[in-house]
């Protein structure tokens, strides 16, 4: 038992003087630093977490071309495939670099709340532009290293529920959740207000990965519901309209930023004509704020910017203005207060954070798709009216 | 529930037990000549689907083909996904079980190459293909054709139970009419005394693993159509599809025909009553039932040699 324990505190003795060492001697000697992005870079919901990364990659990209910084910045990707089970291993891969000093991601919920107690421990900041799980941000949590660059689920999922019970007037909401910490979280506020506003709601389950969804979409119909909402990713969400349109649905649908994709449109063809998709997200090829920066974009990436890249572009430049303030001699802690207390003007929004790292700010988006786009329709609430 | 809707889960649970029943038989025949569960099955069935798909954006059948385009489209998809399904089958047992058994390898060897070779093939397919979901291309408008108890039958819906029927009437008659029927089912049930009468067991068995490859590569493309194409489709199907084998009797061709759309039938009816994600519980409950009360399956008996 003693043994144990001796070996259980010299462990980690042994590994952090050896950090040590390797960072004061990486530090004098060239001047890279590093922040990372994880997020899913590969897995079935990709195209998710490469809209977030060339985001990432492009604000390093123009900064190190303006040559003013003084040292270099490097970009690591840390691939987690949006799964909370690789999570773990994808945010130790970033926290053994030792030159990385600030994360942006992870990009999911579930995965952001198994990696943030290792982040945290290591006192590696990581900003999230994505993960909107309102219990993310918990004080009893303790994730000291997570800051939230988005409105979350609260925000969301109270905006369907006022868009459906203002605007459209709807009697009855089919209300599905995929299982996953976002999905789940996501419809546990929407639910919430749509019985507020005094609107029946049938709430059911249907996990990811659901080989078919003709029975959940003929209990759909069956259910006589004037609305549905689907808590999920695109991938679920796809194969599931399709099978909406073909059991005759012809109520509203509506889904939220993990739907808000063109990848959607892809897999589900024209059965995803109509749908609505909210996001804190605004569309960066639409607002006068972002033209420049989508144009940028599609020159370096040969396609236009998705959900969240301009939000992932805003908190990498956020970063980089706290490393040059700091002349690129920052270390992973401080770096983490002066992050938590900053502000910063982005092209998107001001972000600014609580003392839980929550982000400051409400603003939810509505989007529907209409002839094969997602065409952006402007501020939930305000169209809600 | 109603009765309507009844009569609609219930359609909706044989098209799908239908899909099982003919991935199920790839299972069974498998088990039938090796004594073998062949666990890299689920991947020729994924692999059927990229088949489908491959040829699909080949052709590519663009906006509102024709009738007759359309019926070619489907034609031409099935016979991609089959070539894909019987070519990675007999790849499987060239190259992963045949030198076991050459080396007279212990069961357990076979299930562990089995399981290895499943994980080479969806990782294989998504370094291929790309990690993400696709969609097959539309091949026509998919309409109703028909209603069956008031429950809407729509095109996919009947070419993937149109499609299953005939199958496995197909094997059936093969299996008991034809001369290679009459080897496999010798090998079956005693492998050593069939090579003695002169049968030639590696080319049985080669051949009843290309069979297998052929029917769960078409399952694949038709499950494409019901759903998606992506590298991890195989696993659910796959594993529920093995249930499904075993619920009617491992080794038994009308078994698992009976077993698969028991199990489908389950799975849909689950859906109504207690909700999407009771699916997977409700199939291993009926599989657990099975077992307990019937443990050689719904409609199996001893084949072949004690596994």
């Amino acid at each position: 038992m003693l043994n144990k324990s001796i070996v259980r505190l010299a462990v980690p003795l042994v590994v952090g003087a050896l950090a040590l060492t390797g960072c004061s001697s990486s530090g004098s000697g060239d001047d890279t630093v590093k922040i990372a992005f994880q997020g899913p870079l590969s897995g079935d919901n990709v195209a998710l977490g490469e809209n977030e990364q060339n985001g990432v990659k492009l604000a390093i990209d123009q900064a190190n071309a303006k040559g003013d910084l003084g040292f270099k910045l490097e970009y690591v990707a840390s691939d987690d495939q949006g799964l909370p089970d690789k999570a773990t291993a994808a945010a130790q891969k970033v926290i053994d670099d030792e030159s990385v000093v600030a994360v942006v991601g992870p990009a999911f919920s579930g995965a952001t709340n198994t990696a943030s107690p290792l982040y945290a421990e290591a006192g590696l900041v990581t900003v999230s532009p994505s993960a909107t799980n309102p219990t993310l941000t918990d004080p009893k949590n303790n994730f000291t290293s997570l800051l939230r660059g988005v409105p979350n689920d609260s925000m969301q999922g109270a905006g369907m529920a006022t868009y459906y019970a203002k605007k459209l007037k709807a009697k009855k909401v089919y209300l599905i959740d995929d299982k996953t910490d976002y999905g789940a979280g996501l419809a546990g506020v929407a639910e919430k207000g749509l019985k507020d506003a005094g609107i029946a709601v049938v709430r059911k389950s249907v996990p990811q990965k659901t080989p078919d969804y003709s029975a959940t979409a003929k209990d759909v119909v069956n259910s006589k519901a004037d609305a549905l909402i689907y808590a999920g990713y695109y991938q679920d969400a796809a194969p599931f309209a399709k099978k909406l349109k073909e059991a005759g649905y012809k109520g509203a649908a509506i889904s939220g930023d993990g739907t808000n994709d063109m990848k959607f449109i892809e897999l589900a063809g024209a059965a995803s004509e109509n749908w609505f998709l909210t996001c804190p997200c605004t569309d960066a090829n639409v607002e006068a704020g972002t033209k420049k920066f989508a144009a940028e974009y599609q020159k370096a990436f040969n396609r236009a910017p998705g959900t969240y890249s301009a939000e992932s572009y805003d908190i990498t430049n956020m970063i980089i203005e706290q490393i040059r303030a700091a002349k690129g001699k920052v270390e992973r802690e401080s770096l983490r207060d002066a992050l938590a207390k900053a502000t910063y003007k982005g092209l998107t929004k001001t972000f600014s954070f609580d003392e839980n790292g929550e982000f400051k700010g409400t603003d939810v988006y509505l989007y529907q798709v209409k002839g094969g786009k997602i065409a952006y329709q402007g501020n939930i609430n305000q169209l809600a009216g | 529930m109603s009765l309507q809707e009844f009569w609609d889960y219930l359609v909706l649970g044989v098209m799908l037990g239908s899909l099982y029943a003919v991935i199920a038989i790839g299972y069974t025949l498998v088990y039938g000549v090796l004594q073998l569960i062949n666990f890299a099955h689920s991947e020729v069935f994924m692999l059927g689907a990229y088949g489908s798909l491959i040829v699909l954006q080949l052709l590519d059948p663009g906006e509102n083909p024709t009738a007759l385009a359309s019926i070619g489209f489907v034609a031409m998809a099935m016979a991609g996904s089959a070539l894909f399904g019987g070519v990675t089958a007999y790849g499987l047992e060239k190259v992963a079980y045949r030198p076991l058994r050459r080396r007279g390898a212990p069961r357990l060897i076979f299930l562990i190459t089995a399981i290895g070779a499943s994980f080479f093939l969806y990782n294989l397919a998504g370094k291929l293909f790309g990690r993400d979901p696709m969609t097959l291309p539309e091949m026509y408008d998919n309409n109703e054709v028909f209603s069956l108890f008031g429950a809407g039958v729509n095109i996919t819906q009947m070419l993937q139970f149109l499609t299953a029927v005939v199958m496995m009437i197909g094997l059936d008659l093969l299996v008991n009419r034809t001369k290679l029927g009459k080897g496999i089912r010798a090998v079956a049930q005693d492998a050593e005394v069939a090579s003695l009468m002169g049968v030639d067991i590696d080319r049985v068995i080669s051949r009843t693993f290309v069979i297998g490859g052929v029917l769960g590569g078409v399952a694949g493309f038709l499950f494409a159509n019901l759903n998606q194409v992506s590298y991890t489709m195989g696993f659910i199907p796959g594993i529920t599809a093995f249930a499904a084998a075993v619920v009617g009797g491992i080794g038994n061709i009308r078994g698992a025909m009976a077993g698969g759309v028991l199990i489908g039938v389950v799975e849909t009816m689950t859906v109504p009553i207690f909700g999407d994600e009771w699916r997977s519980v409700s199939a291993m409950v009926v599989l657990i039932l099975v077992l307990m009360f019937r443990p050689m399956g719904i409609l199996g008996k001893q084949v072949g040699r004690a596994a």
